[in-house]
Order: structure tokens, then C-alpha cells, then sequence
């Protein structure tokens, strides 16, 4: 039932839960007779709508409490239920221990909320994992999820990529606002500090129905912690450093509460990071550093029935991209792609040249709730100005310094919403979305614009019922969308153009659970879901310098490369319908989960090569958007189990095959199968000191299932025979052949001591243990450069 | 409902706050000049007229080829070979149509690199330096006096047809010395002509 609670956490992502105005904290630990630690066993607070599952150490905490009298339910699975009556006046830590079950599990009644989400399905990195991941991207620690890998430009861009789908399929929830930002390009990495959240959780069902359009591969719920009440001033201080790339990160934390204005609450936080050139065991990757400055700011007031809080975050980063992958025709790049050691690779610096991107995301955030009986009113609205700045090598000093993308987006979204709790087992929530984009290229870079300016209007409404029964939990979701589009650009004859259009629709879930006999459980989920396409899928144009390719959008003429009417040509909206089946055990030292998914894309955009065009630099393959069907097929499996107290083994394991179905070919980036195992031991004194060590294996394996390989060479050669290889044969293919398996190894140990009433933690690991050289097939650096070397990064966090 | 009418005022209040950004203006054109969308190639012998020899992107940024002129020579004789570039994206009587002057200008960071069919020409023998190490007869040079290539000089051998000859300007920024090669940099403009030498 952990799962079940999960989705609480997601919920404060989108939605203040009502809290009481008061303040005492009821904390504990979960084990069983023998001292060993449950970890996901879930702990309720009866009367009242709190519950939450224990984190990796067992422990639970209730903040916030009002004095009284509690009942508190604890519930895992295997074992026998406990039920403890509390007087609570002061703060109070609790020992619980239960005791295994011999008879069927008893069916377990939790009292949660419709979010469209089927539990079985969500997977959420707490507090421990993200202490123990400090310093790192957001894309980066949500690999640690199976299923969650990351389409990688060098060693500083990671775009989330879940079962195999990324980009415009996933959205990412920011403390409860879409993110939106320039997410159409695979080296655009989500605008987030991780720093912000207290924990990460990824949907990996299709249409998270009150979320909107757009999930067809799942959703990235970046939640922060709730706000203090009446809490003294406390805070957090880390530091992290890393020998590869020798980067520092300083991220700081304060919060507390207004002492005169009882329930009012504040944060601020902040982070600093900077990190010079990676380095492959062999050679600097010249031009890869990068700096990041962000902080974020919020108060809040919390009622009993009502709250409201206002937060602001501003993410701004500046990322050097490979200087020696910057190419611009087909010979340039095979050239690149034959070096052993790519062009102007320099000694280690921190300066940062082109190519590079810039980029500033600002979020402001107002949302407030009601509670009224039996219903729970929530309404937020969200402002996000993104910049985003690319500079590329261009001819001349002066043109250099002007970049040659540059867009400011502005996204206004309104969400508002009504939850109802019908009975102690059926809850629902109906609610309405709005959204207004306003995306202008910023005048001046001197280069056609590769994206139009547009504005969209989009709207939607959704209805989400939950009914729980004995054995059996139900969720039913439906939502309609409409989106306009008002677009301005310019065509390749930098002409203008102007025009407007729109697309409607529906999306539906149904996704249900079943406790089946033993600690086993069963999730199974599906859901219709679509999202229109993005307008650079529509009307792009232009060079990506890293590929030496050039794209062309859906609405461009095949022939003529004019722009095209939406109304009259073949382009249709994306539709997924996604089945995911997940099995869940949890009895004694084991712990295992095991899912199925298949999500079927009709009408699937991508990048299709065309044909070969010489404009003057050579011959240049292009690309145009293309639609097609495709298939992904995949299983995530993952099992623990403890050895003796403290030291246990886990291994997790992830396999995707992804088709054109269309073309019975494959598709490219697709992460291809990988396999890891960890072992760790854990040891917690009586004086509170913690300590961890973890070692890590991790195997990938090469991806077999690629498209055919067309090597920048062989588009030359045929062009000098006069051939154009893809008249006839548009399969889809690669530049390079995927790259070998590898194996990485990985430590890590921890060691926390309380000081006072603060504690002090320390961290060590050592990522790719044996310096080995090795390229990832969805690093688009792996063209033409190693990946990373060892990394050796130590970490102190003190909280306070 | 007290509730309702609440709510409906902040909703009310929020979306008013939405409509009222942004006006609806039509986005300027930007310059562009860095396309060189029309080279000319111009071979001078002493008594005779000027040979010129044109290639022309007909769609500007579009998914057409260039449009190459075949380069006709006499055999046995002493050309000199004078290349513009201009950007079709501008008019002509604009300066920056011209981006001959914009690369001698940056003459410290451009190279061209020639190629052509092996023994076409009696001097330079060979068969150029874009993947081999032959010579050129450069005629120009950047302020460091290294090799530029927007004047070179040629003379041809005999009569020959269905050869070819190919020009590379090679962009590199801070790299470009007296040792680097056609492999080093980036392309800015890679045209191979038809050429054909009469008797």
C-alpha cells in the first residue's frame, strides 16, 4: 500500500494539503520483531487526511499536529496491522514493531484523493536518495529510477527519458506548475535546481489526467518541502565538490516562521554550482564546464481550512557544449567523428566559449485552498518567463558574441479545482485548466529564426472518481483539451508568414489494483492520452551545429520548402494509448516489483533523414519531421532483500524494444537494456550516528535494436557518384553504429553525526571506479568523444 | 454560494491578469550574414577577356542544390583566379551583399583549400591540398602572411575534359597557422566545379 501514499506526495506538488494550526511533530520508526527496518510500511493518522510511508530507514514524521487524541495505523505488507491510540500534549517519538503474518493480508483502507494516478505505477526518490545525489542535474538523479534514463548532450544536459519516450511526451510538474520552456530541442535540459525538492516522483502512466496534455510517456513531479509552521528558524548548508570537471556546488536553505502571524511560514534557498572541462580517462573534453546560479523564495499562511502561498524560483545557467563537435556539412562532421581526440581540445579551464547555451527560467507561483465540509477548493496560477540563448561558432568576432537561437517564452497557466470526498471510500475531483504562451525570438541574432514566434491559448476540464473497495481500488479519469495557435516567422527566403490553428481532444484513463493472495499486489493501468504537435515539430528550420544536419518541420512544403496550411495537409495530433501492468511483493527480507508496459503511439513525430542538400557548405544531409507509428515495449523489474540487518542486496533491471511500426525499423536514442546491482550495509548506534557504504555495478548493454548506420563518409562518397542515398531508401538510420556495452562501477559511504540539535553528514563516492573508457549510445557526445572518466565527489551537508 | 462567488472573483481576477500581457506585432526580419549564397569565380590571363564562372543557390536557404557554372579554360596558360562571395539574403547595393571584404577582413581565421583532377593543371602540379599536402600558388595573404586563397594563380596543362575543381573555405578561429590543413575548422563553403580545358 506504500504506493497508495505516494501519491500524497505528489499531491503537494499541485495542491496545499489543509493543515491544522499548530505544531507539535509526532516522529518514529517502523521495524519488525527481529529489529529489521520496514521501509515503505505506511503510517495513517485516523480523522485526519495524513498518512505516509516510511522512508529507507523506517522512519515517519508528522509535523504540524494539533494537541489531542490520535489514532495511529500502521500497515505493511506481510505483516500484522498495528493500531495505537496517542494522547498527544508534546512531541513525541514513537517505536513500532510488528509482527509477521501468517494469514491472508487484511485489505487496507486508505484514505486518499483522486489524482488520475494509478498507484502501482509511481516511483518516488525521498529525502536519503536526493541527500545522497546532492550536486547532481535533475535529469541525472532521476536515472536512479528504472524505466528513467536521459537523452545526454555531454556531461552537463540530461533530458529525462521515461520508457523510452522524452521531450514533449513527458511533463514535468515544478511545485505543482508545468514546466515550459524550449523543451522540443534534445539539448534542452529541464530548467530545475533539484535543490528545490524534497523528493522526486515520475508517473509512468500515460495522461496523469489533471495535468493536461503531453504526458503521453509519463510525469516528473518535482515536489518541494512544505513550508514551516511555528517552527524556530532551522536551515540546511551543503557543499559538494567532484575531482572530474573539478566542480564545486554550494547550495544553502533557511526557513521558519512569522512569530507574530500565527501559521505564516517562509524559505529561502539558493545554489551556486561550477564546474570546469570533464574529463574522458584520455583527454580533457574541452569547452564542457558549466555554471549555474539559482534561488528560490516562498511564504505561505496555513489555516486550518485555508491556506495561501506565494513562491518564486529563478534557475540561470550557462552550459559550454564540445567545442569539437561544432560542425557545419557532412565532411566536417566525418572528419569529427574519425579523430580519436576531437578538435581544439585545450588544457583543463573554467572558461565556457561557443558553442554554449544560456539560459534563465523565472517562476512566480500563487495558490491558495479551501476546505469547506466535504470539499477541498484549490486554485493556482503560474508565471514562467524562460530565455534561452545558443551560441554557436560563427564566422567573425562580432557575430560570435550574438547567439544564434534566442527566444524568450512567457507561459501563464491558471489551474483551478474542486476534490470531494462522496465517502470514506470514493473521492472525486473535477477542475479546469488554462494556459497562455507567448514565444518571440529576441531581435538581433543576425541568423534565420529556426522556431516562429507563436502565442497559444489552450484550455481544458477534467473529472477524476476514485472509488477504493476491500481488495480493490479504482480510478476512472477523463479530460478534454483545446489548444490555438497564432504563429508568426519567417520562411527560408526570410519572408514573413502568419497564420492560426487549432486542435482539440480527449484523454481517458481507467487504471485499477488488486491485493492478491500473499503480499502481492497487482496495478494495471490504461490510458488514452495526446498532445498537439509543438511548433517546432511544425514549422523548424534550420542547422543544428552538433549534427550537421538540417531539420525541416511538418508544414514544410516537401518540395519547395514553402509553409504549408495545417488545414489540407496530413499532419494529425500524437495519440498514445499506454497499458501498464505492475506487480508488487513486499513479504519478509524481500521486496520486488515487476512491470509490463506497452505504449502505442499513433501519428509519433520524429526526425526522418530525407535527402542530401549542398547550399553551398557541402553536402548536408536533412531531416523532416516526419509522423509515423510507433511501439514501445518494455519491462522494469527490480528486487531487494536483506541478507542480515543492515547489509542488503538489490538489483533492478530495464529492457525496452521500440519499432517504427509503420516502416518495420527502429527508432534511435532508445536506451538500450541495462542491468544493475548494488549491495549496502547500514548501520544506525545508539547515539543516532548513521552510517552507509554502497557499491555499485552497472551493466548496459550495446543497443542492438538500431536503425542502419549512414556514416557522413558514405553520404560523400555516393554524393560524388552522384547517388543520393535516401531517393529511394528513408529508413530511418544513425551516423555512427551504437556504441559497445560497458560496465561501471560505483561506492559511496555516508556517515551522519547529530551535533546538538543539528546534524552533520558526510559523503564520499566514486563513480566509474575503474577510469573506464566507454560511450553511451543516448549521449549525442558520444559521435565524437568518450564519456566521462572517474569522478571522485565528497559532499557535507549540515542541517540546522 | 458564498464559496463560489469567492473563488469565481480570484478566478476572474487571475484571468484578467493573463489577457492583459503581450500585444500583437509582427516580429522583424533578422539580417543574416552569414550565408554566402552566390560565389563567383573570375580566371584573368594576360590579352585575353576575363573568364567568369558562376555558382548560385536559386532558393536561398531552401532544400535546392546549388546551381554550378562549368569553368571552360585554354590549355597552356597563365590565370590568375580572383573568387567573390556575396549573400543573396541582401541587395546588392547593400555592403553586406559582399562577403568577400568580410573574409579578407578576417583573413586571419579563413583559409580556401583547392583540389582538382590530378595533372590538370602544369603548375601547381598535383592534385591540391584539401586531403593531401600539395601545393597552391596563393597570391594573397592575411595580416600574419599566411596564405588567404581569394587570389591564387594557375596554369593550366593540355586539353582535358570532365575534370573538376573544388573550393573549400575553411572557417578556424584561433587555430589557423602555418601547419593546419583543410581537415581543420569548419566549412563556410565547399564547391566543386566542372572543368573543362580546351585546346
Amino acid at each position: 500500500m506504500k504506493s497508495l501514499l505516494t501519491i500524497l506526495f505528489l499531491f503537494n506538488a499541485a495542491v496545499l494539503l489543509a493543515r491544522q494550526n499548530c505544531s507539535i511533530t509526532l516522529s518514529g520508526k517502523v521495524q519488525d520483531e527481529s529489529n529489521r527496518i520496514l521501509a515503505g510500511a505506511t503510517v495513517q493518522l485516523a480523522n485526519t487526511n495524513q498518512g505516509q510511508a516510511t522512508d529507507a530507514g523506517g522512519h515517519f514524521r508528522f509535523e504540524n499536529l494539533c494537541k489531542g487524541n490520535y489514532t495511529v495505523l500502521i500497515h505493511f505488507l506481510g505483516y500484522e496491522p498495528v493500531e495505537k491510540q496517542i494522547d498527544l500534549n508534546a512531541n513525541k517519538e514513537l517505536q513500532i514493531a510488528l509482527t509477521l503474518s501468517e494469514k491472508l493480508l487484511q485489505a487496507v483502507v486508505v484514505e486518499d484523493r483522486a489524482t488520475g494516478t494509478t498507484p502501482g505505477t509511481t516511483t518516488t526518490l525521498g529525502a536519503r536518495v536526493l541527500n545522497e545525489t546532492s550536486g547532481k542535474t535533475l535529469g541525472e538523479t532521476l536515472q536512479q529510477i528504472s524505466g528513467v534514463n536521459t537523452i545526454q548532450s555531454g556531461p552537463a544536459i540530461f533530458k529525462p527519458v521515461i520508457h523510452g519516450v522524452h521531450s514533449q511526451r513527458i511533463l514535468i510538474l515544478n511545485n505543482g506548475i508545468r514546466q515550459e520552456g524550449q523543451q522540443w530541442g534534445a539539448e534542452h535540459a529541464p530548467e530545475i535546481d533539484p535543490f528545490v525538492a524534497e523528493n522526486l516522483t515520475v508517473i509512468k502512466d500515460a495522461g496523469a489526467i489533471k495535468y493536461g496534455t503531453d504526458a503521453l510517456g509519463g510525469v516528473i513531479v518535482v515536489t518541494p518541502a512544505e513550508l514551516p509552521v511555528d517552527e524556530k528558524t532551522g536551515g540546511a548548508l551543503h557543499l559538494v565538490g567532484n575531482s572530474n570537471g573539478r566542480a564545486g556546488t554550494v547550495s544553502g536553505l533557511l526557513e521558519g516562521s512569522v512569530k507574530k502571524l500565527k501559521g505564516w511560514g517562509w524559505r529561502a534557498q539558493g545554489t551556486l554550482k561550477q564546474s570546469g572541462d570533464s574529463q574522458t580517462p584520455d583527454y580533457v573534453l574541452s569547452n564542457t564546464g558549466f555554471r549555474e546560479q539559482n534561488f528560490s523564495l516562498a511564504t505561505g499562511y496555513h489555516g486550518t481550512t485555508k491556506g495561501l502561498e506565494v513562491f518564486y524560483s529563478r534557475f540561470n545557467t550557462t552550459i559550454g557544449i564540445l567545442r569539437g563537435s561544432a560542425s557545419s556539412s557532412s565532411e566536417d562532421l566525418a572528419l569529427a567523428m574519425e579523430r580519436s581526440v576531437p578538435q581544439y581540445t585545450t588544457d583543463f579551464t573554467y572558461h565556457i566559449r561557443e558553442p554554449r547555451q544560456e539560459v534563465t527560467h523565472n517562476l512566480i507561483k500563487i495558490n491558495g485552498h479551501l476546505q469547506r465540509g466535504r470539499h477541498v477548493w484549490n486554485a493556482q496560477y503560474g508565471l514562467q518567463i524562460n530565455n534561452r540563448k545558443e551560441f554557436d561558432v560563427r564566422r567573425g568576432a562580432a557575430l560570435s558574441q550574438r547567439p544564434a537561437l534566442a527566444y524568450t517564452l512567457y507561459t501563464h497557466t491558471l489551474d483551478a479545482e474542486r476534490e470531494t470526498t462522496l465517502s470514506e471510500f470514493h473521492s472525486r475531483c473535477v477542475g479546469l485548466n488554462g494556459m497562455i504562451q507567448d514565444n518571440n525570438k529576441i531581435d538581433g541574432t543576425q541568423t534565420l529564426p529556426f522556431i516562429p514566434n507563436f502565442r497559444n491559448y489552450s484550455a481544458g476540464i477534467f473529472w477524476i472518481e476514485k472509488i477504493t473497495r476491500e481488495k480493490v481500488t479504482y480510478d476512472f479519469g477523463l479530460r478534454y483539451d483545446y489548444r490555438l495557435y497564432q504563429v508568426a516567422g519567417f520562411n527560408f527566403q526570410n519572408k514573413l508568414y502568419k497564420t492560426q490553428f487549432s486542435f482539440g481532444n480527449v484523454t481517458a484513463t481507467a487504471g485499477t489494483t488488486f491485493k492478491l493472495t500473499g503480499p502481492l499486489s497487482l496495478t494495471t493501468t490504461l490510458g488514452s492520452t495526446w498532445r498537439p504537435p509543438n511548433v517546432a515539430e511544425l514549422y523548424s528550420l534550420g542547422t543544428h551545429q552538433s549534427a550537421a544536419a538540417i531539420e525541416y518541420g511538418l508544414l514544410l512544403d516537401e518540395i519547395t520548402s514553402q509553409i504549408k496550411e495545417l488545414k489540407g495537409s496530413s499532419v494529425k495530433p500524437e495519440h498514445a494509448v499506454k497499458w501498464v501492468n505492475t506487480f508488487k511483493l513486499a513479504q519478509g527480507k524481500w521486496q520486488a516489483e515487476l512491470s509490463g508496459y506497452i505504449n502505442y503511439i499513433f501519428n509519433y513525430i520524429y526526425l526522418k533523414p530525407r535527402g542530401i542538400t549542398d547550399a553551398g557548405r557541402g553536402p548536408f544531409a536533412y531531416f523532416r519531421y516526419t509522423q509515423t507509428e510507433a511501439s514501445f515495449l518494455g519491462a522494469d523489474a527490480s528486487a531487494q532483500y536483506e541478507i542480515v540487518t543492515g547489509l542488503s542486496v538489490r538489483m533492478s533491471a530495464s529492457l525496452l524494444r521500440a519499432k517504427d511500426e509503420r516502416q518495420n525499423d527502429y527508432l534511435i536514442f532508445i536506451p538500450s537494456n541495462r542491468v544493475e546491482t548494488s549491495i549496502r550495509y547500514e548501520k544506525k548506534t545508539e547515539r543516532k550516528r548513521e552510517f552507509y557504504i554502497q557499491a555499485r555495478i552497472k551493466y548496459v548493454a550495446r543497443q542492438t535494436r538500431a536503425p542502419r548506420v549512414v556514416a557522413p563518409h558514405q553520404i560523400l562518397e555516393a554524393k560524388q557518384q552522384g547517388i543520393d542515398l535516401f531517393e529511394t531508401d528513408t529508413r530511418n538510420f544513425d551516423f555512427m553504429a551504437a556504441p559497445a556495452a560497458y560496465t561501471l562501477g560505483s561506492l559511496q559511504t555516508g556517515y551522519t553525526v547529530p551535533v546538538n540539535h543539528t546534524k552533520l553528514n558526510f559523503q564520499l563516492s566514486v563513480d566509474n571506479l575503474t577510469n573506464t573508457r566507454y560511450r553511451e549510445y543516448t549521449n549525442r557526445m558520444r559521435y565524437f568523444a568518450n564519456d566521462i572518466g572517474r569522478n571522485i565527489s565528497a559532499s557535507i551537508n549540515f542541517t540546522f | 454560494m458564498k464559496l463560489n462567488s469567492k473563488f469565481s472573483l480570484v478566478l476572474l481576477l487571475a484571468v484578467g491578469l493573463i489577457f492583459t500581457s503581450g500585444c500583437d506585432k509582427d516580429p522583424e526580419p533578422e539580417n543574416v550574414p552569414e550565408e554566402i549564397t552566390r560565389v563567383v569565380l573570375v580566371f584573368t590571363a594576360p590579352g585575353a577577356a576575363p573568364i567568369e564562372v558562376v555558382a548560385n543557390d536559386p532558393d536561398l536557404g531552401g532544400p535546392q542544390s546549388m546551381e554550378i557554372g562549368a569553368i571552360h579554360l585554354s590549355a597552356e596558360t597563365n590565370y590568375t583566379l580572383t573568387i567573390s562571395l556575396y549573400n543573396g539574403y541582401y541587395s546588392a547595393a547593400d555592403p553586406a551583399y559582399n562577403v568577400t571584404t568580410e573574409v579578407q577582413e578576417e583573413g586571419a581565421e579563413h583559409q580556401l583549400f583547392f583540389s582538382w583532377s590530378a595533372g590538370v593543371f602544369s603548375s601547381p602540379a598535383g592534385s591540391g591540398n584539401i586531403g593531401t599536402s600539395g601545393t597552391v600558388n596563393y597570391a594573397d595573404e592575411d595580416e600574419n602572411g599566411l596564405p588567404l586563397g581569394l587570389v591564387t594563380n594557375w596554369t593550366t596543362g593540355g586539353a582535358a575534359t570532365g575534370k573538376e575543381l573544388r573550393l573549400l573555405l575553411k572557417h578556424q578561429p584561433g587555430i589557423k597557422s602555418a601547419t593546419t590543413t583543410s581537415a581543420d575548422g569548419e566549412s563556410d563553403l565547399d564547391i566543386t566545379f566542372p572543368l573543362f580545358i580546351g585546346e
